[in-house]
């Protein structure tokens, strides 16, 4: 038995995670494109790909016309990405991920990241943010 | 010239029209102004933000408005000492902006209007119960001590939250200003949301921004009114219009 986060994210243009660009683009972080997901966590039973097809038939959390799948390699955020917990919340544990690109597509560098979560992505009186390098 | 405040408008704000009427009815100056003509805030006397759904609640509610140019006056203007309400959604981008409680840095909130402790929208006719000495606050001043401001909690996100070092500064350091409460007034139990310190309205330490998160336009005439009179005048001001003409008498002050 293993845990495996997964990302489930919009494939359709994602309006909220377009707004939080352009305001962190106005308070001076670099970035071009953010992704925004929603990240929780499975027993995947070793076996990947039924955990796959459980999800996408789980209508409850995906919809396969709007909602790309993501299998992580670790329960940890990507490079560029800082996942959001609000504090004190109930039920299973979720994170918000928002996940920082620059004009080629690539990671922004983590102060960016951190800058995103400190300006606008977490207010820290009522939730935490993970980066990369947290292994807490 | 007299004073004049501005009621500001973001995309998703949806209580604008009788929080103008309100503050005009209780003899106030009041003119909409959307955001796209931010640079027109700059000569009023004044902010109100209404309640709504400012930017779809999108991050969080209150976070994008709170980054929107739109506050760049409304922050300048609050540390010169303008007036600043905010009701409901106009309350939470308040705190995200870092107005109130105003313990920290502008735009570095300490503390926020977020889900509420049953995690679904309540609509409930509640008081709102003024806190501290009505002169604490020049929007507050021409209340009676201890006034109840009848008003709806319409929200899914009202109870305030932050860390305990942090609710203590509120409370201590006389930023709470209205609790709910009861029709007789009293307030145990009553946060029909599980907000801390009963908490339903909050004033910076200058007194001169408010953000309050039930709302009292709407019990604010007699037609809306959950008291009036039998054969009182439908379009007169009552119940929750008392703090809208205590920040009408402060703006002509």
């Amino acid at each position: 038995m293993s845990e495996r986060a997964v990302a489930i994210g919009l494939k359709i243009p994602d309006n909220e995670a377009y707004t939080a660009c352009a305001a962190l683009r106005r308070l001076g972080v670099a970035v071009e494109r953010v992704e925004r997901s929603d990240v929780r966590f499975f027993d995947d039973g070793d076996d990947p790909g039924a955990l796959r097809a459980r999800i996408e038939a789980d209508e409850s959390i995906f919809n396969p016309n709007k909602h790309a799948l993501v299998l992580l390699d670790e329960p940890a955020p990507r490079a560029g990405e800082v996942w959001i917990e609000e504090l004190g919340a109930r039920g299973p544990r979720c994170f918000v991920g928002w996940r920082l690109l620059d004009a080629a597509g690539q990671p922004v560098p983590r102060q960016d990241v951190v800058a995103a979560a400190e300006r606008l992505l977490c207010n820290p009186a009522i939730e935490t943010a993970r980066f990369q390098q947290d292994h807490t | 010239m007299s004073a004049k405040a501005a009621v500001v408008v973001f995309p998703g704000t949806n209580s604008e029209d009788e929080t103008l009427q309100l503050l005009r009815d209780c003899g106030a100056s009041a003119d909409l102004v959307h955001w796209s003509r931010a640079s027109d805030l700059a000569r009023y006397d004044a902010y109100v933000l209404p309640g709504g759904f400012a930017y779809e609640d999108r991050v969080r509610a209150g976070a994008i408005p709170a980054h929107d140019p739109v506050m760049d006056y409304v922050i300048e203007g609050a540390q010169r000492g303008k007036l600043v309400m905010g009701i409901c959604n106009g309350a939470q981008i308040l705190l995200e902006a870092g107005l109130v409680p105003g313990t920290g840095p502008v735009r570095r909130p300490t503390a926020a209007f977020t889900h509420n402790a049953q995690r679904h929208f309540v609509c409930k006719h509640v008081y709102a119960k003024l806190a501290f000495e009505p002169s604490r606050s020049p929007i507050t001043a021409a209340l009676p001590p201890g006034a109840l401001v009848p008003a709806w909690a319409a929200h899914g996100q009202g109870r305030l939250a932050a860390h305990d070092d942090e609710l203590a500064a509120i409370r201590d350091g006389g930023h709470l200003a209205f609790v709910y409460a009861r029709e007789d007034g009293s307030t145990e139990s009553a946060t029909p949301n599980g907000s801390a310190l009963g908490c339903a309205g909050l004033v910076n330490r200058e007194g001169n921004v408010l953000a309050l998160m039930p709302h009292p336009e709407r019990d604010g005439w007699n037609f809306n009114h959950l008291r009036r009179r039998e054969g009182a005048d439908v379009l007169a001001p009552s119940g929750g219009a008392a703090l809208f003409a205590s920040f009408a008498k402060a703006l002509a002050r």
